[in-house]
């Protein structure tokens, strides 16, 4: 099945019967709550699969979703329902930790087209450019003697971190997903630098 | 959880910190990096004529743990030949420096570096050996 299917799919609604769609929080028919199934972060929040996202429509999709499954409004309801509601609302919450952030939505969104970008033992970079201008970037930032030389580096760093997630949603605009994948390994980078520049600031204070 | 003695000392007193000429036909460069924690590692080898390892130097941005693993492997290599400096493993320097097993990975980069900078020696000699010719 792929994502799209997975999105449409109907599963039986297990307290009416009625049809549902398997990525649904709730019952189109009764309203009751659903379990949580396997529909990937953004079906499951009801948005496009697209690293493209409009942040205000991902809160309120979330918002509305968490007020709904809110534990006041299950005080009176059965120990089942209780306990779904509490899995769907960390569904909901996992997808929406994953979304909301460009690195680990790019990460996933890979994955979820069938790539690995930071797969187990973790030592498989092997981008010497990307290693080169790293291993640069993190000496000089080491070498930085003022607070000066540390901004420099930072606002280097976000100039660099808001082109790259442009040009990480117009590969996956043209699903070029080995492209995204370098590029996601670049952003992780470059937002490691970032940290470490203000970490540095912090100290020099 | 508490660290090793031997990965603090490394860790905080950290050997071989430095650099060396990349171009220069005697020096194995190895730049690795481990992308799930941004880190990365650049362990460089000085090797004789006769194939020995004569220094090492490392530079690494990363955890304490993948410090302390670099810094080990460059104190290990001196005196070996490069074939003996490539067959070390990440188990060897987890085990001496009883690593955490969360921080293993940091010895897998570790022998990715070396394993990389031999292999760039190696390179850089075929190369000279082929312009010779």
């Amino acid at each position: 099945m792929n994502i799209d299917q997975q999105a449409e799919a109907l599963i039986s609604c297990w307290s009416c019967k009625g049809p549902c769609p398997q990525a649904s929080a709730f019952c189109h028919t009764c309203g009751a709550v659903q379990p949580p199934g396997q529909a990937d972060h953004f079906t499951r929040l009801g948005l496009d699969v697209s690293f493209e996202i409009d942040p205000g429509v991902l809160d309120s999709f979330y918002f509305n979703l968490q007020r709904g499954l809110h534990p006041d409004r299950f005080a009176t309801r059965t120990p089942k329902e209780k306990v779904l509601s509490q899995a769907q609302a960390t569904a909901i919450n996992d997808a929406y930790e994953t979304l909301k952030e460009p690195l680990k939505r790019a990460d996933y969104l890979v994955h979820l087209k069938g790539m690995g970008v930071f797969p187990e033992g973790c030592n498989l970079v092997n981008d010497q450019t990307l290693l080169m201008e790293s291993i640069e970037l993190r000496e000089a930032l080491a070498e930085a003697e003022t607070r000066h030389d540390v901004e420099v580096i930072a606002a280097r760093a976000a100039d660099d971190i808001a082109t790259c997630i442009r040009q990480l949603s117009e590969l996956f605009a043209a699903d070029d997903i080995e492209g995204a994948c370098r590029l996601t390994t670049r952003l992780k980078y470059l937002q490691k630098l970032a940290e470490e520049a203000r970490a540095q600031k912090a100290k020099m204070n | 959880m508490a660290y090793s003695d031997k990965l603090l000392d490394h860790y905080e007193n950290p050997r071989n910190v430095g650099a060396m000429d990349k171009d220069d036909n005697n020096v194995g460069t190895g730049l690795v990096g481990a992308p799930a924690c941004g880190d990365v590692m650049k362990l460089q080898i000085m090797v004789s004529e006769d194939g020995i390892i004569e220094d090492a130097k490392f530079k690494t941005f990363g955890c304490g743990s993948a410090i302390a693993s670099s810094s080990l492997v460059t104190e290990w290599v001196k005196g070996k030949t490069v074939d003996e400096a490539a067959m070390i493993k990440n188990t060897e320097i987890a085990q001496e420096l009883a690593l955490p097993p969360v921080k293993i990975h940091c010895s897998v980069l570790a022998e990715d570096a070396i394993k990389a900078a031999v292999s760039d020696y190696k390179a850089k000699k075929a190369e000279k050996t082929e312009a010779a010719e």
